[in-house]
């Protein structure tokens, strides 16, 4: 079962891929600890949180929650299933690759998961990457990067800027942009871009940026399983 | 909300992690057929163009600009990482002079 290398030499691939990712995650999560300390939290409380739920989005939508003061544990675990609910999807499209790691090094890597080095971790399965350590070390930095901006977001509430100002709001969505225009190599590829374009755009109206993620990838995976010729 | 602090963490912390490991968990029960893999592989195409996209609906003229820089640096580079890092500062140079 184990039979996929898993390298030191791996990880540090995809630690080394994954420290441009870690500064705006260090961005972001200065973001979500001065969200978290206008709420109340201290440092402690911040990291706490950043480490437990480990996603900014559902982070900040549990907080959220909690000022207004009426939030139920249910509440808090539905909202948090329903933002999270991405990650049924990110981990299952790791699975074939990931699981011939074994289980332990398999679910270990998938605390370290998280929307940026999914996506890095698919485009270097991509590319042929055989280490399954990648997928681990791409999520080390970010990890550091994650807490350390809680912690100095929720120390240092007053005396920050905001890092809209600094253009890390857009990181996502600009790896995003150049992943995607590096990954199409032909015309075929197109189609499930514009698929999850479109679909984003339309369920975005209907039901927020959470549902209208899933569904894109739902629909360009389904456009491209029909497309699909027994001989490609 | 009366629940002590550790109580909300540890519900929270659930529901994360179930995200986790139920799709990866419920996989290893498909079998992969090329059909199924050609559909993970064009997975991430759609997340990608998704968050693209809403980026692009959300945002104002700066944010449309910065992300077509992205598109057309990363052609040019052949670099993705460098062209998103470029993307970054195009759109904090964009919304300094107020666009």
């Amino acid at each position: 079962m184990s039979g996929a290398p898993f390298s030191l030499d791996g990880f540090r691939r995809g630690a080394r891929d994954g420290v441009p990712l870690a500064v705006s995650i260090f961005a972001y999560g200065v973001g979500f600890g001065l969200v978290a300390a206008q709420a109340g939290f201290g440092v402690g409380k911040a990291v706490a949180t950043s480490a437990a739920i480990y996603s900014g989005s559902a982070q900040l939508a549990a907080v959220n929650l909690l000022q207004t003061g009426q939030a139920t544990l249910w509440a808090l675990f539905a909202a948090i299933l329903v933002i999270n609910a991405r990650y049924l999807l990110f981990g299952a499209t790791l699975q074939p690759w990931l699981w011939q790691a074994g289980p332990i090094r398999a679910y270990g890597s998938l605390l370290l998961l998280g929307d940026a080095n999914w996506l890095m971790t698919m485009r270097a399965i991509r590319t042929g990457e055989e280490d399954r350590a990648y997928l681990a070390g791409t999520g080390a930095p970010i990890a550091v990067g994650w807490l350390s901006g809680t912690a100095l977001g929720a120390a240092a509430v007053s005396v920050l800027p905001r890092p809209e100002a600094l253009g890390f709001d857009l990181m996502l969505p600009c790896f995003a942009a150049g992943m995607v225009t590096g990954m199409v190599h032909s015309r075929i590829d197109l189609l499930p871009v514009a698929v999850g374009a479109g679909s984003a755009l339309a369920v975005f109206h209907l039901a927020g940026p959470a549902p209208a993620i899933i569904t894109a990838g739902l629909a360009a995976g389904a456009v491209a399983a029909l497309l699909h010729r027994g001989e490609a | 909300m009366t629940d002590s602090f550790p109580v909300l963490l540890a519900v929270m912390a659930a529901a994360a992690l179930l995200c986790r490991v139920a799709g990866f968990t419920l996989m290893r029960f498909v079998p992969v057929s090329p059909r199924v893999e050609a559909a993970l592989r064009a997975t991430p195409l759609g997340v990608m163009a998704g968050i693209t996209a809403l980026a692009v609906q959300r945002g104002g003229l700066a944010e449309g600009l910065a992300l077509a820089a992205v598109v057309g640096l990363t052609l040019v580079l052949r670099s993705d990482v460098a062209a998103a890092l470029l993307g970054v500062v195009v759109v904090a140079g964009l919304r300094w002079a107020g666009l």
